[in-house]
């Protein structure tokens, strides 16, 4: 059944707190935005606010951490790696405080809100930090698995939290295991490598490719620290054509870790990132304009895999 | 859990003549360090770890002690002489200070460093993570206090606003934070850069519980934590008016001395200055 991913969150932590005395929520002013008010019913005393102040909001989880606790912090993701950034490079990365950072409604989110709303380069910062561990769910039953991952791990680890309603796209049984990309439909001609819920958009895209004629095998990178690559590189090795995709950076998210993978692999192979160029803010607009000014809706990525299919045909 | 030392004043005097005497000799031999902010806090360091902080030199992962971070990193040469006065790390880690891969580097850094609480270095904050360790002690309602020494220089970051405002309404009377109100910092005096004046009036402002005294010497130290611990529901703040460079006259007062340290026969002046 489709459920607002944050609520999967939020469920989870309220089963843990149940067994799990030490588990706080840190949030600044951001009650709302994490849909926190179940976990707040329930447990008063163990969600923190620490008003509009996000470099304290993560200064004082670490402290918090150095007490004994385990503190998790979800507050809107352009104001946690950008705002704070020095906090989480220092108090929680360097200082490898149990710490976990939850950065909710990234990339274009926030649409119309505009670029101070929006979050493109938080996956590339967190990675930039050494030891954190960096997460992107994109399903209901995946982003439980993740919080429950994240909370009984000991050290930093950083969730981007999409606001999104979906309907879980993995098999029943599926396992979230740290490192492990995931294949969600297999396919021959085309590896699309996805971030996060855009995996919603590039199943859409797989499926009208199909009907072309074109057999996209689309995977999920819902862990990209740690990231074990043989499943990417098998895949490209296979079709020899690879798209990725994400609302995010082009610089330094997925796109750069898999053209970087191919390059120190020796891999032979077409290849297309899909996401936001540097060197322009995107405008103030619905989410889905954004997303189509970009290419990352399914047309988009449906017409991009077309043409870079074509270049393989042309030679 | 108790201080191991609980000295007597004159006996935490001569603990921070040792300590500065340590200071003076490590940064000659490493050829680097901060030797005002060193000297500086010198009185402040002597009094908590040889009266005040309860801890065990041996057990420093005693989740009982109380706790201890040094927000203006760059403190750390008079932080390192002080652990090692106390027995807390060996004297002999002072000669690898600023070495490769000492366990003396020249910010503290938990991992590398036995009794260091916290990695600092960048200015603004180790505040708010006293505020979390003060709170933590709260909800868990263990007794354990925490002490940060806050740089008067570093509270021009904004951050440290943030963790003030934030203690207040978590009144958290388990929290003390020092102040080493030396009045000077990298460039020049505070008051020339950005002033703090009236400094002990923005505490209050911000609920905080001020004392106001002499930093360099540890009975007023000693006393003012005292009488601080007394009130409750509101965090407290001691600004300690002290003298950047304390104990050695050429060193005393001077903003060159921010990161300047002793050559040549200025080791030996300032060595018998302090005896």
């Amino acid at each position: 059944m489709a459920e607002e991913i944050r609520d999967s969150f939020v469920n989870e932590l309220r089963e843990i707190k149940k067994t799990n005395k030490e588990l706080v929520v840190l949030v600044s002013d951001s009650t709302s935005t994490c849909r926190i008010k179940p976990f707040l019913e329930d447990n008063p005393e163990a969600v923190i606010n620490v008003g509009i102040a996000e470099q304290n909001l993560i200064g004082m989880a670490a402290g918090m951490a150095l007490g004994g606790f385990t503190p998790v912090t979800a507050n809107a993701a352009p104001f946690l790696m950008g705002r704070s950034n020095e906090q989480v490079k220092n108090d929680i990365c360097y200082s490898e405080t149990n710490v976990k950072l939850v950065g909710l409604n990234p990339g274009f989110a926030y649409g119309s809100l505009g670029p101070t709303h929006h979050c493109l380069d938080d996956v590339s910062t967190a990675l930039s930090f050494g030891n954190i561990q960096v997460f992107v769910p994109s399903d209901p039953e995946e982003t439980r698995q993740i919080t429950r991952y994240a909370v009984n791990h000991i050290g930093p680890v950083y969730i981007r939290l999409d606001s999104y309603k979906a309907d879980n796209i993995h098999k029943d049984g599926y396992r979230f295991v740290p490192g492990e990309s995931v294949v969600i439909k297999e396919g021959s001609d085309l590896t699309i490598v996805v971030l996060g819920t855009m995996i919603h958009t590039a199943l859409t895209a797989a499926a009208e490719l199909e009907k072309q004629g074109v057999q996209a095998e689309v995977i999920s990178l819902p862990s990209i620290r740690p990231l074990q690559p043989e499943g990417i590189l098998q895949s490209i090795g296979k079709t020899g054509n690879v798209l990725t995709v994400e609302e995010h950076s082009l610089h330094g998210g997925i796109g750069s870790i898999v053209a970087e993978l191919v390059l120190e692999h020796g891999l032979s192979c077409k290849f297309k990132k899909l996401g936001v160029p540097a060197g322009s803010f995107a405008p103030a607009s619905p989410r889905s304009d954004i997303q189509e000014e970009y290419n990352l809706h399914s047309d988009g990525i449906i017409q991009e895999a077309l043409r870079l299919l074509n270049r393989t045909k042309n030679g | 859990m108790v201080n191991p030392f609980n000295l007597a004043f004159p006996e935490i005097v001569d603990r921070s003549k040792n300590i500065r005497k340590k200071v003076i000799c490590m940064n000659y031999h490493a050829g680097a360090g901060h030797t005002g902010a060193d000297l500086s806090e010198a009185d402040i360091l002597s009094a908590l770890y040889f009266n005040v902080l309860k801890y065990d030199p041996v057990d420093m992962s005693n989740s009982d002690r109380d706790r201890f971070i040094l927000s203006k990193g760059h403190g750390v040469g008079g932080y390192y002489c002080t652990l090692a006065e106390a027995g807390i790390i060996e004297k002999s880690h002072l000669d690898l200070y600023l070495q490769k891969n000492s366990p003396t580097p020249g910010h503290p850094v938990r991992q590398k460093t036995k009794g260091v609480e916290f990695n600092t270095g960048a200015l603004g904050h180790g505040f708010s993570v006293a505020v979390g360790l003060a709170l933590a002690a709260k909800m868990s309602k263990r007794k354990f206090r925490t002490f940060v020494l806050l740089g008067d220089g570093e509270l021009q970051e904004g951050s440290n606003w943030e963790a003030a405002m934030s203690a207040a309404h978590f009144k958290l009377d388990n929290l003390i934070a020092i102040v080493d109100r030396n009045r000077l910092q990298l460039g020049d005096r505070t008051e020339n850069i950005m002033a703090l004046n009236p400094l002990a009036e923005k505490f209050i402002a911000f609920g905080f519980d001020v004392h106001e005294i002499d930093g360099n010497e540890p009975e007023e130290i000693v006393c003012a934590v005292t009488s601080a611990l007394n009130v409750k529901e509101k965090p407290h703040v001691i600004i300690a008016n002290t003298v950047k460079g304390k104990g050695v006259s050429f060193i005393e007062d001077e903003p060159k001395w921010h990161h300047k340290v002793p050559v040549g026969s200025e080791l030996v002046h300032a060595i018998e200055e302090l005896e």
